[in-house]
């Protein structure tokens, strides 16, 4: 069997993220597709799904939708609350809308996307995986990060990158002010060829020219807090 | 956590607010269950001199009369009624008529000197109702559903700091100025920073209440000529901790978010609402939320009649 259309909203489920995750956990067994009516804004959508469906909700998430997920992809057709994709391992979250605080907080992989603005705390403590929005990002985007990748194709706000251990931040846009260890250096021939592959592979359309506006936020020193001494040989 | 929220009708004519204010409560339950309260502007109709009190009163044989006998002797009292309410507790409802605002803190006082008595507010442009429990029982019990107004902010309360009753249910309200509310999610962590100097400007303070302390703050700040959105915009700059609050006054509502954005607050607006709450469920229960946007730390909103 192909796919299967779950109401968040019946009298079964009643509006309840625990009935809805065991309803979702149930036919990811099953079922290639699931598309979840009348989401509502509920919390913790699809928590520790493991199994490797589509899953659509037709409506906005709450908070921590996808939290822990491996291998599931979650298309959310409207707008998601704080941590979306928090501690995913595999897997991809597209959101249409906006979203809230923590966006891919401590992904291990995957990939996250946000079509427009997105809160605070964008890919705090990320440690790799890529995290793509498509508006603007607020205070302290990429908040200790530890690897991965993050693309911001508007503005970031105060103290981008802060504490950042590992990892990149591009952003198209306009840095307000940066955080501590980290620092702006130019893009390479290469880092634009993976921003036009990675872009165009989550449809987004820029004009050749954008690509070297990029600007790359990495971190000054790879162990900002316990001295020069490196373990990386 | 506590759960926070606000809507304002643009148009400024009468709507059904209290229904609204309700539905977005309701879709915030999740985020505290002990207690919930509305403050339902613009529909209570009151002549300029008048005001509504909300007495909590112990049901004890002559108490009631007490309360009565205290109020008759600084003003007749001109209708009332009495709510059931839990707890072996009614909640006295009088309107009365006062020659001045600055008399009814004063009278408030008095009230609240009666053993087993207190006062839960006196407003003249705003409907107070709050209570202990879920937001669907208070609704009921107090008929929110059927309440008009131009707007309203309300709250649902998981306690932290101070003890689970009616008073210390929110909105708090300030008698600096008349009809100043507040409904807060978080935590003043220099309260005694903020409420020192409003003491020593004369403003009273009844509880060790964190929100009193906001509201108090902002009607001070209002008093001396601060628009709404300036008061907000200081506030974030003089308080520390993690918070987002929402005020109501007579002529609109605003939030405010501490400068990490350790709270959540998110808005939408369009022709005919603007809306504030917590999470999108509850702005969902009023409007479209395609475009809802997130409050930024240390931002503010507002939206008030008097441009």
């Amino acid at each position: 069997m192909q796919k299967i259309e779950i109401n968040a909203s019946s009298k079964e489920i009643n509006s309840q993220s625990r009935e809805l995750n065991r309803a979702i956990k149930g036919a990811a067994k099953q079922y290639k597709r699931i598309t979840i009516k009348n989401p509502n804004s509920m919390h913790y959508i699809a928590a520790g799904l493991t199994e490797p469906v589509d899953l659509t909700l037709e409506g906005s998430a709450g908070y921590f939708v996808g939290t822990m997920i491996h291998g599931a992809k979650i298309h959310i057709t409207e707008n998601a609350g704080w941590f979306p994709a928090d501690n995913m391992t595999e897997g991809e979250v597209i959101i249409d809308g906006s979203a809230g605080d923590g966006v891919g907080q401590g992904i291990y992989g995957g990939t996250v996307v946000v079509r427009r603005s997105v809160g605070s705390r964008t890919g705090e403590i990320m440690k790799n995986g890529t995290i793509i929005i498509g508006g603007n990002s607020g205070f302290m985007s990429g908040l200790f990060m530890m690897g991965g990748r993050m693309i911001i194709l508007g503005d970031v706000s105060e103290d981008a990158g802060e504490s950042i251990i590992r990892g990149t931040i591009y952003v198209l846009g306009n840095i307000k002010s940066l955080g501590k260890n980290a620092e702006v250096i130019e893009v390479t021939d290469d880092d634009k060829k993976e921003l036009k592959e990675l872009l165009k592979a989550y449809d987004f359309k820029l004009e050749d020219e954008k690509f070297n506006q990029f600007k790359k936020i990495i971190p000054r020193s790879m162990r900002p807090f316990y001295g020069k001494e490196s373990e990386e040989g | 956590m506590c759960g926070i929220a606000g809507v304002v009708f643009k148009d400024r004519k009468l709507h059904p607010v209290g229904d609204a204010l309700t539905k977005m409560l309701e879709a915030l339950q999740h985020r505290g269950p002990d207690s919930a309260g509305f403050a339902i502007y613009g529909g209570l109709g009151l002549k300029e001199n008048e005001y509504l009190l909300n007495i909590e009163v112990k049901e004890k044989p002559g108490l009631l009369e007490t309360v009565k006998n205290t109020v008759n002797m600084v003003t007749a009292i001109e209708t009332e009624e009495i709510i059931p309410s839990v707890e072996d507790s009614i909640i006295y409802r009088c309107k009365i008529a006062l020659k001045s605002f600055s008399l009814l803190k004063p009278l408030i006082m008095e009230i609240d000197k009666i053993d087993d008595v207190i006062v839960l507010n006196g407003s003249h442009s705003f409907e107070m109702i709050k209570d202990v429990g879920l937001v669907k029982d208070i609704a009921a019990r107090y008929d929110t559903a059927s309440k008009m107004g131009t707007h309203a902010i309300g709250h649902t309360r998981f306690s932290t700091e101070s003890i689970v009753d009616r008073y210390h249910a929110h909105p708090f309200q300030s008698y600096i100025i008349p009809d100043i509310t507040v409904v807060h999610n978080g935590q003043i962590t220099n309260y005694w920073k903020i409420r020192d100097p409003l003491e020593r400007k004369g403003h009273i303070f009844e509880t060790n209440n964190d929100t009193e302390c906001i509201v108090h703050y902002i009607a001070d700040k209002l008093s001396e000529g601060y628009k709404l959105e300036e008061a907000l915009e200081q506030s974030v700059k003089d308080m520390d901790g993690p918070f987002s609050y929402i005020v109501g006054t007579p002529d609109g509502v605003g939030i405010a978010k501490d400068q990490l954005g350790l709270r959540p607050g998110v808005m939408a607006e369009n022709d005919d609402i603007f809306a504030i709450a917590s999470e999108e469920m509850s702005l969902h229960e009023v409007m479209d939320t395609h475009n809802i946007e997130q409050i930024s730390p240390g931002e503010t909103r507002a939206y008030t009649f008097k441009g």
